[in-house]
């Protein structure tokens, strides 16, 4: 096989008794884009690391053929000099300093003197920028004025200039716009056409179907098989994936709709930092007993501004008036929103959801743990006959309700701080990208465990930018764009394009 | 950093030969990292122990008498009493670097309610600790509720504590202190008393060990060997009664160790098992999660800095007690030592981790160390090098483990 570039044969990985790899094969060949699909825990991110020697040649078993020679790195810097380079998740540059600096970092042009040479390190980034058609983006501006969609493509170019071979991406759109999921799909064919070759890690399958040549599927720690995208659907990669044949992913549970119990007028947030600039404008809206409502729209719309403000937590000026059964209450703080019943779980759970050093029962009760404590102690026997009887209903899959809760699973974690929002008995529960780095199967029941909810009578406010949740779960969906509401559908058969559409389009011309 | 560009490619090929016991040598140092993090306090004691047989060796046996062991704990408890507030302040992620100043202020404040005004002590007592609380309070405000760093706003009170000090007591020494506030600091608990406290205190917590074991059983907990829960309760006994015995060997057990104790119990009872405690680790773990959980965060912070000012207060009593006099540079300093106490007993700067009984192990060894020293009449400098080099070890320690167990 003279093109093949990279060939890993019997990668295994044991972390202590377990393993989190076992017998792993992956093979790229020279301007091919392989999709590597899993769910979360699968090994996909652990197979990454070996690759680029984050854990060290001999912390593993088996092999790596690197352009016919077997690769025995040390270090991350022995891989991107071979021409490696992988782009995380989370993004790795330096807002304060600019576009240039950071592309060159740790690796900059040097004049007479040992000083940087600014002329040819920003000549330099302006060229890499424009081969991949962000010509518009100033190199001397600070990172921190570029948007999500630049940065990723600022750290591709950053990847460029380490003449990379293979180029690692880590989910790279999971905090994309569609037009900029779109411009960076773009980005690396052009990349496959000039014979970058490109590992591509997502769980939106549609991207994979978009850009893969080849597909391979790994479950947990072990190689399920690889294909030419040509001959498999999505389908089959979604059954290679979980192993079983799914009946259907999206529940749905017929319940019944009550009243009116809460509502939202006027709800507008000003951005923190430019405050003649409105994130959210206006918008109104009634949520009715044991009703699930989608918020919609694209990434920046002011959707997780809008329901920030509902709980209290917007950083930066905002006004609403709130509604619960025809009393208008008061929002200040989180504190305030959880007295009233309404609940909400964050969009980013490693930063606003979880307590990592505490227990997954310790999370739990946190909301509510005032309710334990009669005489200044907590009574740890009622604490732990609930967080128990949570983490049943709930199906948390966790060895003890004291295990350290940065040590389950993404799916789980997020149970946990759903059951943490629970606990107070909420009316209204705000689930803010519920499912955002969950995997498929763990999807699926907190799905179910909404429908529980809306049995009880809860009302539920869900934010999602995946649309095909929105429309599989929501009885009603608001659509929001540019920080004003565009749309609110009964979901009677609402397609995406009908909510696209909306999305897209403001609905008077003044705006 | 441009030779990195120019190895690069030599790197790989150099990688090829790499040796190969590398790895398992790597291995090693961390499953030796993971024990390390475990067993910190554990380690902390053989420090310990290793110091204490150290010096008995190098003073002849001096060391290990009851009447030395009874003074270094006396010197330990004011460290120890600020060491037993910090910890609480660190676990929520902040510092306080106005303790030493406060602790003068307060014990000079003490001081002269006492002498100048002639107090009753009771009234100076209840009069100090309120206003410790009140100025813990007023950093706290500060912090929590108008967003300044909390180094900023202490080390403006390190200052400015420091000169209200001198401004009221002019710079100079004030006395005299009457005697049952001197008793504070002075006098010793009679042996019997000793011995029926520390039954009590035995008494309750060996209850407490098998509560929480039929506890564990009740929710199907994994429940500890019972060869290690009362290889526990023996051996906290064998330490209660050792410590009594030979204190008692001497005049008995100092009040301020006692009082020591006393909020050692209150505190360890407060952070384990009280809503207030509970905040205090979670807001350390992650401040925002804890906010967004519908936690007053504010509120919780504004309260460990009045706690870190009563604790002050209390130690501030006790320094004047002790001097038998209100002295201006009272507490110079001490911040520090209460700072590397805790960390030197495993709590960590990141916040969310740390335990009061392991700050006053740190207190205790920084307490050997400056009592050990003295008697062999080394230098204060030599002390100061130590006493930082532990220190550096002890983070060096914290960072090393956590970087593993990541």
């Amino acid at each position: 096989m003279p093109d093949t570039l990279l060939d890993m044969r019997g990668i295994t990985k044991a972390f202590g008794g377990v393993r989190a790899l076992d017998g792993i094969d992956l093979t790229v060949r020279r301007g091919e884009v392989v999709g590597l699909c899993g769910e979360n825990g699968a090994g996909k991110s652990t197979l990454m690391k070996v690759l680029s020697a984050v854990y060290p040649h001999g912390t593993w078993d088996g092999t790596i053929h690197w352009e016919g020679q077997e690769l025995k790195a040390g270090s991350i810097r022995e891989t991107e000099a071979a021409g490696i380079v992988i782009i995380h998740q989370e993004l790795m540059l330096v807002p304060q300093l600019s576009v240039a600096e950071n592309i060159f970092l740790g690796r900059e042009p040097r004049a007479a003197g040992g000083f940087i040479d600014f002329d040819a390190m920003y000549a330099r980034a302006a060229k890499l920028l424009a081969d991949l058609r962000m010509g518009h983006i100033n190199v001397a501006r600070p990172v921190a004025d570029y948007g999500g969609g630049e940065c990723q493509l600022i750290e591709i170019a950053k990847a460029l200039s380490k003449n990379a071979k293979l180029l690692i991406l880590d989910e790279p759109t999971s905090s994309l716009s569609r037009s900029e999921t779109e411009t960076l799909l773009g980005i690396v064919r052009d990349l496959k056409a000039r014979g970058t070759a490109c590992v591509y890690i997502s769980h939106k399958l549609e991207e994979i179907e978009a850009v893969a040549d080849r597909v391979t599927v790994i479950r947990d720690g072990t190689y399920v098989g690889s294909a030419a995208m040509a001959d498999i659907t999505a389908h089959d990669i979604i059954r290679m994936m979980i192993g079983r044949e799914m009946t259907s992913l999206f529940p749905r549970e017929d319940h019944p709709i009550g009243a009116v119990v809460f509502e939202a007028r006027n709800v507008t947030c000003l951005d923190p930092h430019n405050t003649r600039r409105r994130r959210v404008d206006a918008v109104s809206f009634q949520l009715r007993r044991g009703e699930i409502l989608g918020i919609a729209g694209l990434v920046g719309a002011g959707r997780t501004e809008l329901v920030s403000a509902l709980f209290g937590c917007y950083r930066g000026p905002s006004t609403a008036e709130l509604f619960l059964d025809g009393q208008p209450i008061t929002v200040r703080n989180p504190r305030q929103a959880v007295a009233h019943g309404i609940c909400m779980v964050p969009e980013d759970r490693k930063a606003h959801g979880i307590v990592p050093g505490l227990g997954v029962g310790q999370n739990i009760s946190l909301s509510v743990l005032g309710r334990y404590a009669g005489a200044g102690l907590i009574d740890e026997h009622r604490e732990l006959q609930d967080v128990g009887a949570a983490i049943t209903r709930m199906r948390i899959k966790t060895a003890s309700p004291l295990l350290a809760i940065a040590r389950l699973s993404g799916g789980n974690q997020q149970k946990a701080v759903i059951a943490k929002m629970l606990a107070p008995a909420p009316r209204v529960l705000i689930l803010d990208e519920p499912t955002r780095g969950v995997d498929v199967g763990a999807k699926y029941e907190i799905y179910k465990l909404i429908f529980e909810f809306v049995k009880q009578g809860m009302s539920i406010i869900m934010v999602s930018s995946e649309m095909p949740e929105v429309l599989g779960i929501s009885d009603r969906v608001l659509v929001m764009g540019e920080g004003r509401l565009r749309g609110d559908f009964v979901n009677d058969g609402l397609t995406q394009e009908q909510v696209l559409t909306a999305a897209l389009t403001p609905l008077d011309a003044a705006a | 950093m441009a030779s990195i560009q120019k190895s690069g490619p030599a790197a790989v090929s150099g990688a090829v030969a790499a040796p190969q016991e590398g790895p398992a040598r790597a291995l090693g140092r961390a499953q030796m990292k993971v024990v390390l993090a475990r067993y910190k306090i554990l380690v902390l004691a053989v420090v310990i122990a290793a110091v204490w047989i150290l010096f008995t060796a190098l003073t002849d046996g001096d060391f290990l008498t009851p009447r030395n062991l009874s003074n270094l704990l006396r010197q330990m408890a004011i460290t120890g009493m600020l060491a037993a507030g910090m910890v609480f302040v660190i676990i929520a992620g902040e510092i306080d670097l106005s303790v030493g100043s406060l602790l003068g202020l307060l014990g000079g404040v003490g001081a002269i309610l006492d002498a100048r005004w002639q107090m009753p002590f009771p009234v100076t007592l209840l009069a100090v600790l309120g206003l410790g609380a009140g100025i813990g309070a007023f950093n706290g405000y500060w912090v929590a509720y108008r967003g300044i760093p909390s180094f900023i706003v202490t080390l403006a009170g390190l200052l400015a504590f420091r000169g209200i000090l001198l401004g009221i007591t002019g710079g100079v020494t004030v006395t005299p202190i009457a005697s049952d506030f001197v008793a504070v600091g002075q006098s010793y608990l009679p042996g019997p008393i000793g011995f029926g406290l520390a039954a009590i205190l035995f008494a309750l917590l060996a209850a407490s060990v098998l509560r929480s074991r039929a506890g564990r059983r009740t929710y199907n907990l994994p429940v500890p060997p019972l060869a290690i829960d009362l290889g526990k309760i023996v051996l906290t006994g064998a330490v209660l009664a050792g410590f009594v015995v030979v204190l008692n060997a001497y005049r008995g057990i100092p009040t301020p160790v006692l009082i020591l104790l006393v909020m050692l119990c209150g505190l360890s009872l407060m952070a384990r098992r009280t809503v207030l405690g509970r905040r205090i680790y979670a807001i350390g773990g992650n401040l925002e999660a804890t906010r967004l959980s519908g936690v007053d965060v504010q509120r919780v912070k504004l309260v460990v800095f009045a706690l870190m000012g009563a604790a002050a207060a209390l130690a501030g009593l006790l320094t004047t007690a002790r001097l038998a006099a209100g002295s201006p540079s009272a507490g110079s300093l001490q911040e520090l030592d209460a700072i590397a106490s805790c960390v030197i007993g495993g709590t960590s700067m990141r916040g969310g981790a740390g335990t009061v009984a392991g700050a006053l192990i740190g207190a205790l060894l920084m307490a050997s160390l400056d009592n050990g020293m003295s008697m062999l009449s080394l230098d204060s400098y030599w002390q100061m090098i130590v006493k930082g080099t532990i220190l550096l070890l002890a983070v060096w320690l914290d960072v090393a483990t956590y970087a593993k167990s990541n």
